[in-house]
């Protein structure tokens, strides 16, 4: 009997953690605004920043050193494309490099003196196109709008050119003797948005609780410092009751939040949103438990209400490209990639996006989704040894790193 | 000076700097860690080899000659090779592969009776770069496939080559990439990355280091040493830490452009002239919010949510005129913006410093302006009350 009364009395203990836990959530208005207000308003302010998804009409100089109709036609049919805007004529390179320097313009179009001759001739012209590079996404988007652009001037030219050399015969197969076409999957408009959202919404998952966590942390190592080693408002309960107390109490309360992040973003911006919510909940759930168990493991490093500030805040940026989200994991070295599976999020990043934006099923998300839970599984261990260092504490010790 | 209190309230300042690990680890191995993580995770500059598929259901000479050129395209790295279309969907799908070309059947066949059949390829743009580049290798494939039929055709017919050149592809648009033709990433991201990274840094620790006299009361002591002037007692408090993160900021300007060689085609002095405006109104701004809120967690909380966007909404990657203007107006506001402005026009573009004199006008402003609410510091650090 005594054995179901020890797991009855572990039982208890959870429960009465978790309550405790949920009392302390909230009643600290700074826990609560990383609980709630963080993961309510971020995914919202990113998406509003990111929501015009594409970048259109960038304003260029034109230097036309050819002055025929034929370039005047070119200079037309650049101006309609929908990357670029036809700012200003100049009159020779120097000018427009001026314009650029201002920030007038981000790109130049030169057509050399000989265009429309060549053309003429029946040889190949060339056109000289210069890109600012200061953001990767406009010249991007020149790139796109000029072979868009050379393709069509194929299409026009090479029909004429093959009818007038009296090859008419052969126009039809010779313009398009193979067609390609390109299809783009999960962000089909190639939206930055739409790229991009679905996977900071994992990182603010993650990172928000992280905070609260730690905070809670900071916290209660205050309390303890001023209370001669003991946290007053803290559940007297082993050090395993007391992680999965805690760390469920974070998780349950996140499941709300995570719903609306998960699916009620991707629906209101009408973001690429192809999964099937099931799916992507079951998937993110050992996220949550990884995380907490994390958070958890790094009240170690918690000495204060503010450290949580110095050392979670710009983990993000670092988790941002470790998710691989900008910069492909495959292309990281050994170490980051190692790093990187360290960090729940960057497993759910993966893991999400395919669901959510791809319409993978869970099955085909096994290996992320068995990384989380063998995350879970190791920062619960590691959070037991970190609760269970912080309880045997000597009191004298703990009173002794009390400075200022 | 020492009449005024400066020094002294200098040498209570270095003591509390270095009685605090905190310090160490915000100031300086957290924005080195940051720069270093970042010039060396973007080691390769562009990520080259990206995992892709072909589905080849022609099974010809022609079919294998187009999975011979997708081969030999460096951008790709093509490692499977699938019998269907739901085969290769399921290989993006559980994310072996980033993009796949279907070869259709009877291609051969039907590109050389003219029937004109049809190459499709996919890319998975839910990860933007590797998606981008597969959809570059499989385009360039593709047009070539195309081209090289014609000119087959046209020689066979007795055209010259030169001829058939124009004939395929009469405009040839050269596209230069100004002061990047490697498109290298690093070269685009690591400068402003790294250097938000301090500036957030600044923020944070220097909300801690002011708030936390607020906190402990220990600012009526931080005031009386500067013989209750706010401004002096600021000055000496701030003045140490601007000498560390400057020097924090010369090593990551050393680590961009004298480690890793990215392009310095201005003045290397405006550049270092910037660092040192951007540590300063970063200070300020951090100043200016501990002013407004003297709640260590809640200016923090600001300090952290306005350092974290400032890497969205300054338009590092995403550019500002094409944001909403109610949030590109925050831009503005952020001093990393306007370094950033300048390392465009002085490292990249290498143009003159007159181009950016509107930038270093707008960081010394955004230095200055701050100043205005330490009144209201004064009185919170007169009556410290700490809010938790």
């Amino acid at each position: 009997m005594s054995v179901f009364k020890k797991i009855y009395a572990w039982f208890a203990n959870v429960g009465r953690v978790f309550a405790n836990e949920l009392r302390l959530i909230i009643h600290d208005p700074g826990v609560l605004l990383f609980f709630i207000a963080l993961p309510f308003a971020y995914p919202v302010v990113y998406t509003l920043i990111y929501n015009p998804e594409l970048v259109r009409k960038i304003p260029v100089a034109v230097v036309d050193q050819s002055m025929t109709p034929e370039s005047r036609l070119l200079v037309r049919k650049a101006d309609a494309s929908p990357g670029i805007d036809i700012y200003a004529y100049c009159a020779d390179m120097p000018e427009a490099r001026n314009l650029m320097a201002e920030k007038k313009v981000f790109g130049v179009l030169q057509i050399p003196s000989d265009y429309a001759k060549k053309l003429a001739l029946g040889e190949q012209a060339h056109v000289e196109f210069y890109s600012d590079m200061s953001l990767l996404l406009r010249y991007r988007t020149f790139v796109s709008s000029l072979t868009d652009l050379q393709i069509e001037l194929i299409g026009e030219e090479t029909g004429e050119k093959i009818s007038s050399a009296g090859l008419g015969s052969l126009t039809g197969g010779l313009t398009s003797p193979i067609n390609s076409s390109s299809n783009f999957l999960g962000d089909t408009e190639q939206g930055f948005a739409s790229f991009v959202i679905p996977g900071i919404v994992i990182l603010i998952l993650q990172q928000s609780m992280l905070l609260g966590i730690c905070l809670l942390g900071g916290t209660s190592s205050e309390r303890r410092r001023a209370n001669g080693g003991i946290d007053p408002k803290k559940v007297n309960a082993g050090a395993c009751a007391t992680v999965w107390g805690q760390a469920l109490a974070y998780t349950i309360f996140y499941i709300p939040m995570t719903v609306y992040i998960l699916h009620f973003i991707p629906e209101m911006f009408n973001l690429p949103h192809y999964g099937s919510p099931v799916e992507y909940l079951l998937f993110i759930f050992p996220m949550l438990l990884a995380s907490a168990f994390l958070g958890l493991t790094l009240n170690a490093l918690m000495k204060e209400r503010e450290s949580a500030f110095i050392i979670i805040v710009f983990t993000s940026v670092v988790f941002l490209f470790l998710s691989g989200l900008t910069w492909p994991r495959y292309a990281m070295s050994t170490l980051w990639t190692w790093v990187g599976n360290c960090v729940p999020a960057v497993w759910g990043v993966e893991g999400f996006i395919r669901i959510n934006s791809n319409a993978a099923s869970l099955p085909e998300n096994s290996v992320p989704f068995m990384a989380l839970w063998c995350l879970a599984a190791f920062y619960l261990i590691t959070a037991i040894f970190v609760t269970r260092y912080i309880n045997n504490k000597s009191i004298s010790e703990s009173k002794k790193a009390w400075q200022e | 000076m020492a009449n005024l209190g400066f020094m002294d309230g200098m040498r209570r300042e270095i003591r509390r700097m270095s009685s605090r690990r905190m310090y160490i680890l915000g100031m300086i191995i957290v924005p080195v860690f940051v720069a270093v993580f970042f010039l060396s995770i973007l080691n390769e500059g562009l990520p080259e080899h990206v995992p892709t598929a072909v589905v080849d259901l022609d099974h010809s000479e022609m079919s294998r000659t187009v999975t011979r050129s997708l081969k030999a395209m460096q951008v790709l790295d093509l490692n499977t090779e699938c019998e269907s279309y739901d085969e290769a969907l399921r290989q993006i799908r559980t994310g072996n592969v980033f993009g796949f070309f279907v070869i259709p059947a009877n291609f051969e066949k039907d590109a050389l009776s003219g029937n004109g059949p049809t190459l499709e390829y996919y890319t998975n743009m839910t990860f933007f770069v590797p998606g981008t580049l597969s959809f570059k290798g499989f385009k360039t494939v593709a047009v070539a496939a195309s081209g090289g039929v014609v000119k087959q055709t046209l020689t066979s017919l007795g055209l010259p080559p030169e001829k058939t050149d124009a004939l395929v592809q009469p405009v040839v648009m050269d596209i230069n990439a100004l002061n990047n033709p490697w498109m290298n990433y690093a070269i685009y991201l690591c400068p402003s990355f790294t250097m938000a990274t301090l500036a957030l840094m600044i923020m944070l620790m220097t909300v801690f280091s002011i708030s936390l006299e607020i906190k402990k009361g220990t600012s009526v002591e931080w005031l009386a040493v500067a013989k209750g002037r706010i401004s002096v007692a600021l000055v000496s408090k701030l003045l140490p830490h601007t000498i560390v993160y400057f020097a924090v900021g010369l090593f990551i300007l050393w680590l961009l452009f004298g480690f890793s060689a990215f392009p310095m085609n201005g003045s290397l002095g405006w550049m270092i002239a910037a660092t040192a405006l951007l540590v300063m109104a970063s200070q300020a701004f951090a100043v200016f919010i501990v002013s407004v809120v003297p709640n260590p967690r809640l200016a923090m909380s600001i300090c952290a949510l306005f350092g974290i966007l400032s890497f969205s909404f300054t338009g590092f990657s995403f550019p500002v005129e094409s944001m909403y203007g109610y949030l590109a107006v925050f831009s503005w506001l952020a001093p990393i913006r306007y370094w950033f402005l300048i390392y465009i026009n002085e490292a990249l573009n290498g143009v003159a410093v007159y181009y950016s004199r509107l930038y270093f006008v707008a960081l010394i402003v955004l230095l200055f302006g701050p100043a205005l609410m330490t009144w209201n510091l004064k009185r919170m650090a007169l009556k410290p009350v700490y809010v938790p």
